[in-house]
């Protein structure tokens, strides 16, 4: 039975490493020539926080770590940084998850949206801290912070209806077959 | 120790090996790791694949919503076209001229770096870090801190280099600043500090400007070549708009940068590192 687990969890997050290489090839090469930087969404983001959402704290760990670390392997200043701004964010959308339905769209719209700030503040605060200057927050949460959460959550309706389904049909555990 | 404050140690512990991470791997490192690197070598063909594939698509979609003005400008271009052919004696004279001013102005300075044609391959698509990756790495003999140019001007300098890719950071990333004057005056104690102005979309900050130098809206702010990364004399931008810091002890400049960095296509890396970096140093990057 642990042995059977163990597997099951190694299939995940070898689904999940795919899709986040898949995720950022897509993001950084084809639609950064349509979009700017202003107004790229990050999809990275958006599959973490669905499917911290749908697997809980303990998988959204590991899941925010992996995808963080690749996101900071191919475009972050320094290994942990995003790592560790889609870990904590993962952690607490999974431990909110627990009192919403997942069956239905307004409760993981409404996660999407105040995840995608957190992110935004974690990443500010970090650059704050490493290097000493992370910009103006109140231009930064009227500019971007707040167009970004909307812009998620929209994004978010065709989304996780998408991993909700592929979650429950096994798609993410079709290496332990 | 129950299995809900077992998960929040780990978590806690996690959180302190990623910022240890932060520190260790920051800015100081300018290769990657054997596996950072493996993975790098293997997606940087798809990446190149992916980016060629979106230009492609652009442009595609472009000539398709272009198509009447395509067809106005082609019939305005051939009647254009036809009264252009007597300018061309003229443009022998001024060709001349051309090279006459070029040797009394020292070009060579500009054109003899060895430049790299390099093409992009992806851009970081978060609005945080200012960075592009080219398709050359060491195995084309590309340094950290090599400078990046267009035609254009200045686009930034190399950050990090794998085998077959290297990161750039642009001119616009507000971790660095560029020693740089006004070409128009080039007065020795004009030289200020163009750093990225995330305040003002798209747009550079020029600080550091004493108050008695002549700056004015239109000039072009080239690279002074202080720092030893960038070689002088690349054009950075054009200044919009003049004003005191906020000490009202000194000058600032709005720049605008001659180089269009959400259309960065192909670049040029200069083959001539001015300054080999020595461990615990830090350059023009902040």
């Amino acid at each position: 039975m642990k042995e059977l687990n163990s597997k099951s969890n190694i299939s995940l997050y070898l689904m999940v490493f795919l899709l986040s290489l898949f995720i950022l090839v897509i993001e950084g090469s084809f639609l950064s020539v349509f979009f700017n930087r202003t107004n790229m969404p990050d999809l990275l983001l958006i599959m973490v926080t669905c499917l911290a959402f749908l697997w809980g704290e303990r998988k959204g760990v590991g899941l925010g770590l992996l995808t963080g670390l690749l996101q900071d392997l191919f475009f972050g200043p320094a290994l942990g940084f995003f790592a560790l701004a889609k870990m904590v964010v993962a952690y607490l959308v999974g431990l909110t998850a627990r009192e919403v339905y997942k069956d239905q769209l307004a409760g993981p719209m409404l996660v999407v949206f105040m995840a995608t700030f957190m992110h935004e503040f974690i990443i500010f605060f970090l650059r704050l801290l490493f290097w000493g200057s992370g910009g103006d927050f109140f231009y930064l949460l009227d500019e971007f912070f707040l167009p970004k959460a909307v812009y998620h959550l929209l994004l978010a309706i065709p989304f996780y209806p998408l991993l909700y389904r592929a979650n429950q049909r096994g798609f993410f555990y079709i290496f332990q077959k | 120790m129950d299995q809900t404050t077992r998960r929040f140690f780990i978590f806690l512990t996690l959180i302190v090996l990623l910022l240890s991470a932060i520190f260790f791997t920051g800015d100081y490192r300018s290769r990657y790791t054997f596996a950072e690197d493996l993975l790098l070598a293997g997606l940087s063909p798809v990446q190149g694949f992916f980016s060629q594939l979106g230009w492609r698509t652009y442009r595609f979609i472009q000539v398709i919503m272009d198509y009447n003005a395509l067809v106005e400008e082609n019939k305005t271009l051939r009647e254009e076209l036809a009264a252009r052919d007597n300018l061309r004696y003229q443009l022998v004279e001024l060709q001349k001229e051309n090279y006459r001013l070029r040797g009394m102005l020292d070009f060579k300075e500009r054109v003899s770096y060895d430049l790299l044609p390099a093409q992009v391959i992806a851009r970081d698509p978060s609005q945080w870090f200012e960075t592009i990756t080219i398709n050359r790495g060491y195995a084309d003999g590309v340094k950290k801190n090599m400078a990046v140019v267009t035609s254009e001007g200045l686009v930034g300098n190399v950050a990090k280099v794998s085998r077959n890719s290297a990161q750039v950071l642009l001119l616009t990333d507000s971790r660095r600043a560029v020693s740089a004057l006004v070409q128009r005056t080039r007065e020795p104690g004009a030289v200020g500090i163009v750093e990225g102005y995330p305040e003002e979309k798209g747009c550079l900050r020029m600080i550091n400007i004493p108050p008695e130098a002549n700056v004015q809206a239109g000039d072009t702010v080239i690279s002074a070549g202080l720092g030893g990364v960038f070689p002088k004399g690349l054009i950075i931008g054009h200044i919009v708009e003049t004003g005191s810091d906020q000490y009202g002890l000194l000058q600032q400049a709005i720049i605008r940068p001659a180089v269009d960095f959400n259309r960065l296509e192909e670049v040029f890396v200069v083959m001539e590192l001015l300054h080999e970096e020595k461990p615990g140093t830090e350059d023009e990057v902040i």
